[in-house]
């Protein structure tokens, strides 16, 4: 597939401090990309550059194929983009905003704002001023906006930060929708693990400016294994036994008792048995799978990503 | 450039800035009205002319409220894509910076026009209504000339404010600097020095008046580095800061 978006070595540096430390982003052609890091780890100055509104300290920047520097106002058209919170104005209405865009932007289709309206369905909302509409409605406009001229790139910075669960749906539901229908590839940031993983095929997880790893769900979910969690009295005697009696046992100790058994699956009886005639109580047998939530944790050193 | 004026205008469209602008316009005619009948009713023999009229509502607007009035449109227009957080959007549009700063310093000429254009009729009103002696086309024509040219000059001078404006994207420090030019307007105001500072040279220009001691052009000079200075100082920093 082709990269959409390709950086080398991107760089901001806000005086002493990195915010955006050599990224290699790789975003291919048709993809929805997720972009997660936590709150400050400078997914936002990222999009701002792939945007041209932060000028990188160092690096490159290459979309659809071309410097962005050097063909920024051509690049730029093809894409539609909502960075962190809509801005309006708050006097007009949603139509008349939108029309400030299709001015500008050259769209001279004449149904193309009702249509984008219709999309994000605020086409009854034609009178209604903007300084009215709730945070759902404002962000659903923005992605109205970004749309309006029919993009083959769609980058969206936290587009449901700040809404309710049932706006995180809807606005989750549209992004689907608009890159199945118009073919488009996604560039969709947030910090929230769940929302990337019902909607990106590819993700990137960026931590303190730098990107720690690319990689695609289907591979993420290959390399999350099952494992047993067993809870005991003597984690470390349980542990010795493991090894003596379950050749190559793989497994970890999570403290307070805690053990997961990586290998050795469908054995729970009889490892129970041991561990019960070596006076060892037990507590908990469970089959449980890594989530990624733990991965992504593991990933950032600690913490949540949130 | 057309359609960035276009949009530019579409984005005044039910906003109260507008008709605030207008009654601030109107003040200093009124002001100067009221002056007139408090002069009348001290000396009845007082003859109130229509020329004595128009410039001292002119002298009141480009020494008083113009300074303050055109410099809070301006802080207004240049602060609110900063406000609004609206720049982002119609950077990636995407819409050039330089542009961008022409399409609303146009507007601002249109607006600042417009304002002159309501102080004048007014105090033509005002004269009508109090029967003031003297207007003749010579009056008006002159007048007019006085009213457009002391604002288009005022216009240029908006660019070291619109540069502020943009520096701390913010309507505060707009203000009190506007606030500080009225200020020094007032106090060079029959002094030797009215022609030298900008703001208060635009008087000295727009009545072209004799008892300057410095050559006129000194003021044009003046007014003119002034403008060039703040307009480069503006595109220069706005096409190089980034949009956080």
């Amino acid at each position: 597939m082709t990269a959409v978006i390709q950086t080398t070595n991107l760089t901001k540096q806000y005086g002493t401090q990195k915010a955006v430390d050599s990224l290699q982003l790789n975003v291919k052609q048709g993809q929805i990309y997720g972009f997660l890091g936590r709150n400050g780890a400078g997914k936002t100055t990222t999009i701002r550059m792939l945007l041209g509104l932060v000028k990188p300290t160092e690096g490159q920047i290459e979309i659809f194929g071309e410097n962005l520097f050097k063909h920024q106002k051509e690049i730029l058209r093809r894409i539609g983009s909502m960075v962190e919170h809509s801005g309006f104005y708050e006097n007009l209405t949603g139509k008349e905003n939108l029309l400030i865009n299709a001015k500008l932007m050259g769209v001279h289709k004449k149904t193309a704002i009702e249509e984008a309206l219709e999309i994000v369905g605020l086409e009854q909302e034609t009178k209604k001023l903007v300084g009215k509409y709730s945070m759902g409605m404002k962000q659903r406009l923005g992605i109205a906006r970004a749309i309006l001229h029919h993009p083959e790139l769609l980058i969206l910075d936290e587009p449901t930060n700040g809404l309710d669960p049932v706006g995180i749906k809807e606005v989750r539901r549209l992004i689907k929708s608009l890159a199945v229908e118009r073919k488009l590839t996604v560039l969709i940031s947030s910090h929230i693990l769940s929302e990337v993983e019902q909607l990106a095929d590819q993700i990137g997880i960026i931590h303190q400016g730098r990107l720690l790893e690319e990689v695609s769900f289907e591979e993420l979910r290959t390399r999350n294994r099952n494992y047993m969690e067993l809870q005991v009295s003597n984690d470390n005697k349980a542990a010795m036994l493991l090894e003596q009696h379950f050749e190559g046992v793989e497994y970890e100790a999570h403290g307070e008792g805690f053990l997961r058994i990586y290998s050795h699956m469908g054995q729970q009886g009889k490892l129970n048995k041991l561990l019960v005639e070596h006076d060892i109580e037990v507590t908990r047998i469970a089959i449980s799978e890594d989530r990624l939530e733990d991965y992504f944790i593991k990933l950032i050193g600690g913490g949540t990503i949130g | 450039m057309v359609n960035l004026l276009y949009t530019e205008l579409l984005k005044l469209k039910r906003a109260k800035m507008f008709m605030v602008s207008v009654t601030g316009a109107m003040a200093a005619p009124i002001m100067m009205f009221i002056a007139f009948l408090s002069m009348k009713r001290e000396k009845p023999e007082t003859i109130l002319t229509f020329d004595v009229s128009f410039y001292n509502t002119n002298l009141n607007v480009l020494m008083l409220i113009g300074t303050l009035l055109y410099g809070v449109i301006a802080a207004y227009l240049f602060s609110r894509e900063y406000t609004e957080d609206t720049l982002k959007n119609l950077l990636t549009i995407p819409v050039s910076k330089t542009s961008l700063i022409v399409s609303k310093w146009l507007l601002l000429l249109i607006w600042i026009f417009a304002l002159t254009i309501v102080a004048w009729v007014m105090t033509l009103l005002l004269g009508l209504v109090g029967q003031f002696e003297g207007l003749s086309v010579a009056v008006i024509v002159d007048s007019l000339g006085q009213f457009f040219v002391g604002a288009f000059l005022l216009f240029l001078l908006s660019t070291p404010i619109i540069w502020i404006t943009m520096l701390f994207k913010n309507f505060v420090p707009t203000i009190i600097f506007t606030a500080v030019v009225t200020m020094a307007n007032l106090t060079v105001i029959d002094t030797d020095y009215q022609g030298l500072f900008p703001w208060s040279a635009v008087h000295m220009v727009v009545t072209n008046s004799a008892e300057f001691v410095y050559p006129i052009s000194y003021s044009y000079a003046i007014i003119f580095a002034t403008s060039v200075f703040g307009l480069a100082a503006t595109i220069i920093y706005f096409r190089r800061s980034d949009i956080d």
